[in-house]
């Protein structure tokens, strides 16, 4: 059952984030030369160097974002590859790779929440409908990034889904659950986890625009 | 999933056909269940094995007939085929691989696993050449008749020692009598004069048996004994206690349908060789007043549950659903009914410990045998050792040397504990494989080679590579025999090279031989893992790392030891790396439960602030409208 969920779900984000991708591209027009595809593979890889007029909280918020996303991508890797590709429980020397890296996600994802939160905030500029609707005075002080309501929205969820992803799994080594919720604290630790990856990967993608769209 | 419904459709077709069946069955008074939870009284008179009535007076005065006796109101032919009774049917379903007997010999460097049912790893007694009658007088000290001594014979030799001896019928008291005067010694003592016809007269506390069937000449015939003065001396003889008979020549037996342990006991007992008097204590559910009948059951077929997980699916036995583990702790929701708490079995949570155990491990795994050690201990067991019996070698270091607990594989891909024993015997090989020599062959072959080594009795020789050699050619020589002589011993099969050195390779044949254990079950607070992972993940647990001897003969495999993952079929480098990630686990739970704790703080902070935030606009706008 999860396998077919993860399946259709990963289809689904991924199918639209490369159509989105497609129809609006973040330089307002399509090119496909082979030069212009390697331009933007070089652009990508650049976004991941250490910029040099980031001040030391700013580099070292990178860097943790970076191990991060590393993180991420190996815990997604060692966890699905079992469920999607072979069809069973992880387990082994994937196991053991998968519980070291979650621990250095789990330090990451804390210090990037206290690092990012305030940048992430919903003021009430994001929101002029709500205002309209309870009749309220709503200023536009600054113009605002096309996905950027989505970006900080995903940003958001993924603090949230977060803290019982790293609770399901760390409770379930205590004394404090039996076999029935241990398998619960399974279940849902698998479904925060494939939620968590759908919403990193929109969030990745809106946020490679944002960087590419900002560097002109 | 599909087990399960399995189970459903069986379990549903017994109960609604039970009872059709059951009468159809139970045709034998004894066997008809009344309801009545009563013990019957067995007042009966004493049949001999044609059905005659037994008197104290009468000569010659004949053993009693078990067939005959307690054949009369219950179904013999049928308890005849129960699991105690039916390793010589070669119908009878074999189950899961259990304690083999195993044929010792000091003399011979032999230790060698025999078993009537085929399990791999045993040998059938007649390959070693041992006859159904040398089998009985050998290891029938533990067992409860029938079998093998009720085997119908074709060799000539045999048939005429059987008329002598008689043949060794089912004996129900060794298990039924509730006297403490059943002295099961004293059978196996018949036994080994081959008394099979008057064993269970002997052995009950009513009567004395003397005389040796053993030493009786072919052609002696029991219901005649004058017709031969000269063996009236070796003759077995009867002398019933007169006082038990009643005015109408009835016995009064003390037997009860509830089998008590100390029966169990008798051919059931293991002891373990440890200093340490912590490894040493009572099965749990016997200490909590269970008996071993209330796992181990049966009906009239006397298909007695083993008690494996898999045991139902194997046999069909109904009772086997819930004589496992799973059956009493667990239950199994696609049965009708529940079944898990039976007897006040309580229903464990384990707390903490992950799904994937259960996958993995059996559940005598964490809760059954001696806690692991270090080094593995040897235990001595009722079956291999004779123990109970008179004259028992009571040397701890007798023959057969039978190590445990070993956590290895079983059948069904689960880690369990075991009893481990390694073959030693020579033998020969044939097209890649290898079977006993006959043992009276060989035994003339190499006991002057070897006996000469003996340090102690009913130790190991203490052979080299020399002796070996030695031996197996005096082996080659002593008879001519297709194919090559080899012995098997300390896992390794050694033979004769092209030049007359000795060449030593691995060989199936001398792979141990392991049976799963299951008792004494110890306590849920001395289970594996109650402690911390570490009981087992520890990067010098004994679970995983624990070392077992290499038993054998030869000097230069003495102080050989493997390593128990070679027995759990998995990779040792990575059940090392997994048990050192056990030395960071705290430090991961640390950081883990911080993080949480951060990352709930800025959530609730944030949340705290939008809370306020909307606070402020409705105060705001009700100020704006007043």
């Amino acid at each position: 059952m999860f396998r077919q969920i993860s399946i259709i779900s990963f289809v689904i984000v991924l199918g639209a984030v490369f159509l989105h991708g497609f129809i609006f591209p973040v330089s307002g027009e399509r090119k496909w030369r082979p030069v212009d595809i390697l331009k933007r593979i070089v652009h990508l890889v650049t976004l991941c160097f250490i910029e040099q007029k980031l001040t030391l909280i700013g580099a070292l918020r990178k860097l943790i974002y970076l191990l991060a996303l590393f993180s991420f991508l190996v815990l997604a890797v060692t966890g699905f590859y079992g469920q999607l590709v072979r069809g069973e429980e992880i387990s082994g020397y994937l196991l053991m790779v998968h519980v070291t890296f979650g621990g250095i996600l789990a330090f990451c994802l804390t210090v990037l929440a206290v690092m990012w939160s305030e940048n992430c905030r919903f003021d009430k500029n994001y929101f002029p409908r709500l205002h309209k609707i309870l009749n309220s005075h709503c200023e536009a002080e600054k113009p605002q990034e096309r996905y950027e309501l989505i970006r900080k929205f995903c940003y958001w969820l993924i603090v949230v889904l977060a803290l019982p992803l790293i609770l399901s799994v760390i409770l379930s080594m205590f004394k404090f659950f039996g076999t029935d919720w241990q398998q619960v604290l399974a279940e849902v630790h698998r479904y925060i986890a494939l939620a968590l990856v759908l919403i990193v990967i929109i969030h990745t993608y809106l946020l490679v625009r944002f960087k590419i769209k900002q560097d002109g | 999933m599909k087990k399960g419904l399995s189970y459903t459709v069986v379990f549903s077709f017994l109960i609604l056909c039970g009872p059709a069946v059951a009468v159809e069955i139970e045709k034998f008074e004894g066997d008809i269940d009344t309801g009545s939870r009563a013990e019957a009284v067995h007042l009966i008179p004493l049949l001999d094995e044609y059905g005659r009535k037994i008197f104290p007076d009468q000569h010659p005065v004949m053993p009693f007939s078990t067939r005959k006796s307690c054949g009369d109101c219950h179904d013999y032919a049928t308890i005849s085929k129960g699991w105690h009774f039916n390793s010589v049917d070669p119908n009878a379903k074999p189950g899961r691989v259990g304690h083999p007997w195993i044929f010792v010999d000091a003399e011979t460097a032999t230790q060698i696993p025999l078993s009537y049912r085929g399990w791999p790893g045993t040998y059938r007694p007649d390959e070693l050449g041992l006859t159904a009658g040398v089998f009985i007088q050998l290891f029938g000290r533990q067992m409860p008749g029938g079998g093998a001594g009720e085997f119908e014979t074709k060799e000539a030799d045999e048939i005429v020692r059987r008329y002598v001896s008689g043949k060794l019928e089912v004996n129900c008291l060794a298990c039924h009598s509730n006297h403490p005067g059943q002295d099961q010694a004293e059978y196996a003592d018949q036994l080994n004069r081959l008394n099979f016809r008057w064993a269970a007269t002997g052995a009950c506390e009513f009567a004395t048996v003397s005389g040796v069937a053993a030493k009786l000449p072919f052609g002696y015939d029991y219901l005649e004994p004058n017709m031969m003065p000269e063996a009236k001396q070796n003759a077995p003889s009867v002398v019933y206690n007169k006082n038990v008979f009643d005015d109408k020549n009835r016995v009064l037996f003390d037997i009860v349908k509830e089998v008590p342990n100390r029966r169990c006991y008798f051919c059931h007992s293991t002891k373990l060789l440890s200093d340490s008097a912590l490894h040493s204590q009572q099965d749990v559910h016997l200490a909590a007043g269970l008996r071993c009948i209330d796992c181990h059951r049966n009906e009239i077929d006397h298909q007695i549950t083993r008690g494996y997980e898999s045991e139902f699916a194997q046999t069909a036995n109904r009772l086997a659903i819930t004589a496992s583990c799973e059956g009493c702790h667990l239950g199994d929701e696609t049965l009708p009914l529940p079944v898990e708490g039976r007897l006040g079995a309580p229903v464990p949570k384990h707390r903490g410990i992950p799904a994937v155990h259960f996958d993995k491990l059996t559940c005598t795994a964490c809760h059954s045998g001696p806690w692991p050690d270090a080094k593995n201990l040897r235990v001595k067991t009722s079956i291999a050792h004779g123990l109970g019996t008179r004259d028992v070698d009571a040397n701890d270091n007798a023959l057969p040397h039978i190590i445990s607990p070993v956590f290895a594989k079983d059948s069904e891909g689960k880690i369990g504990p075991h009893n481990l024993v390694w073959p030693a015997f020579w033998g020969i090989l044939r097209d890649g494989k290898v079977s006993p020599a006959k043992y009276e062959i060989v035994r003339k072959a190499v006991i002057t080679i070897i006996s000469r080594k003996m340090t102690s009795e009913g130790n190991w020789a203490q052979l080299t590579g020399e002796q070996i050699k030695e031996a197996l050619k005096s082996l080659s020589s002593a008879e001519a025999l297709e194919g090559e002589v080899v012995y098997i011993c300390g896992g390794e099969m050694h033979y004769l090279g092209d030049n007359g050195q000795l060449v030593s390779e691995e060989h199936n044949a001398a792979a141990p031989y392991l049976w799963p254990i299951a008792h004494d079950v110890r306590a849920a607070a001395q289970s594996l893992g109650v402690r911390r992972c570490q009981d087992c993940h520890a990067t010098d647990a004994a679970f995983t790392f624990g070392e077992v001897a290499v038993d054998s003969p030869l000097v230069s495999d003495q102080n050989s030891v493997k390593v128990m993952t070679e027995f759990e079929d998995i990779n040792h480098l990575y059940i090392k790396l997994f048990a050192f990630t056990f030395v960071f686990r705290p430090w991961l739970k640390a950081v883990a439960l911080i993080a949480s704790a951060i990352l709930g703080a800025v959530l609730l902070l944030y949340a705290l602030k939008a809370l306020g935030r909307v606070t402020k606009f409705m105060v705001e706008k009700d100020s704006r409208k007043d």
